[in-house]
């Protein structure tokens, strides 16, 4: 399977445009209020080093008022941009000894804001070209057959990938709203020789599959501790083919069979 | 020009399961000269760049790989029946290039330039593993610490963080944007 075919799948899912665009939904092609700022400052070709701050100021808030569906979360952002050009107008009216240096305007606090901003638009142009071309530069990235993989080029993953997947099936299990009536009681130690076994016979098991068929929470917990003990340990390794799809873990071939038994997890 | 080297090079970037790089290159070769090696590497990929072949030589996060010509885009979505692969957000794009500039980098740091919360897009960076977390900041409140990944590089393909849209460069376009609007 192709690795890209995969990223396009899983890019078409996550895309959609959801909780954080909340405002810019509305807005459609306002990022933010710098985004808007700058906008509004290109419109009136003012050099960005010498904001008017009065005229910006009237144009922002005519422009929120436009827009008067509320979105509480976008709206603080807005509105903190606007409280900063009062702020800074009002810093301007203030009388002052002598002429002020260029150090001490008060414009300077959001002039570097919006310069630096300005630079992250920029960039962000000239990786959407690089991006563009990149999506058309299809690889062959392949993957090994799993069958000969003792030399492990496999994606490990990483203990957040493992918990993630564990949580999952956590959630998955708490639905089953089981009655347990007589507790069992599982042993660490017990489990992992349970584990190992079950590795040595059958070579590989699938994350996923194995706890969702764990009887109790309890059982399915101690085993997430037991596998990640073995992980820790370098008896076995979690490898995960593709992104997002389920974990495989192998008995790491040069472990010492039975060796682990003698430790104790308590 | 040494075309037994061009041809076994050829066979190890062909053979490779992921960008193959000078180390691994020097590694199988032994001992060749490094210029020898670097003006094989560059002869081979102006082979493909020149000749009317569909296949080029490219470099992306430190290694070469084989990979199609842009312009036959729709032939291979065509074989393998993908309309279009789809782009980052413009948010999520905006969160990246901000990491990729200036990481470290916590949260907290990402929005204030940005402007605006960033945690979706984080979120969507870290499923799609083009940032990861690498730490926290000894501050207050120990916020995570955000860095782009190798993937990021392969992603646009840039062959290292170097390659990155130079500030001379973003400089030269802010100055044209500034010309054409008075």
């Amino acid at each position: 399977m192709n690795q890209e075919i995969q990223d396009y799948q899983v890019q078409s899912e996550i895309t959609p445009a959801s909780a954080e665009e909340g405002y810019q939904v509305k807005l459609e092609i306002f990022e933010g209020p710098l985004d808007l700022l700058l906008f509004l400052i290109r419109k009136k070709k003012i050099d960005i080093h010498d904001i008017p701050i009065a005229i910006i100021t009237r144009d922002y808030l005519e422009y929120l008022e436009k827009k008067n569906q509320i979105n509480l979360d976008r709206e603080a952002e807005f509105l903190f941009i606007a409280a900063l050009l009062i702020y800074i107008k009002s810093q301007m009216l203030l009388p002052r000894e002598q002429e002020a240096s260029q150090e001490d305007d008060p414009r300077k606090i959001l002039v570097d804001r919006l310069e630096e901003y300005q630079k992250i638009k920029v960039a962000c142009t000239l990786l959407r070209e690089k991006e563009e071309i990149q999506l058309q530069c299809w690889s062959r990235t392949f993957q090994p057959p799993i069958a000969n993989s003792n030399d492990l080029d496999l994606l490990e993953v990483d203990l957040f990938d493992l918990a993630e997947n564990f949580f999952l099936i956590m959630k998955r299990k708490e639905k089953e709203n089981f009655k347990v009536i007589k507790g069992k009681d599982v042993s660490v130690e017990e489990k992992l020789k349970e584990i190992v076994d079950y590795l040595e016979k059958n070579g590989s098991m699938d994350f996923l599959e194995y706890f969702s068929s764990r009887e109790t929470l309890e059982e399915a917990l101690v085993s997430f501790f037991c596998l990640l003990e073995l992980i820790k340990n370098r008896m076995v390794i979690a490898v995960q083919e593709q992104l997002f799809q389920t974990i495989r873990v192998w008995l790491r071939k040069d472990h010492q069979p039975h060796q682990h038994h003698g430790q104790s997890h308590e | 020009m040494n075309e037994q080297l061009k041809a076994i090079l050829e066979v190890l970037i062909f053979i490779s399961q992921e960008p193959l790089t000078l180390n691994k290159i020097k590694e199988v070769l032994g001992e060749v000269p490094e210029e020898e090696l670097d003006s094989a590497l560059q002869a081979l990929q102006q082979d493909y760049a020149d000749s009317r072949r569909g296949i080029q030589i490219i470099q992306s996060a430190g290694g070469y790989l084989f990979a199609t010509k842009p312009e036959h885009d729709q032939w291979v979505r065509r074989f393998l029946q993908i309309e279009k692969k789809s782009k980052l957000s413009s948010a999520a794009l905006e969160t990246l290039s901000i990491i990729a500039y200036h990481q470290p980098i916590t949260q907290a740091e990402i929005s204030a330039i940005r402007g605006v919360d960033s945690t979706y897009s984080l979120k969507t960076l870290l499923q799609k593993k083009l940032i990861k977390i690498v730490g926290r900041k000894k501050a207050p409140g120990n916020p995570l610490i955000y860095r782009t990944t190798e993937r990021f590089l392969q992603y646009f393909g840039l062959n290292s963080l170097d390659d990155l849209p130079k500030e001379e460069e973003i400089a030269k376009i802010l100055e044209e944007e500034k010309q054409i609007l008075s």
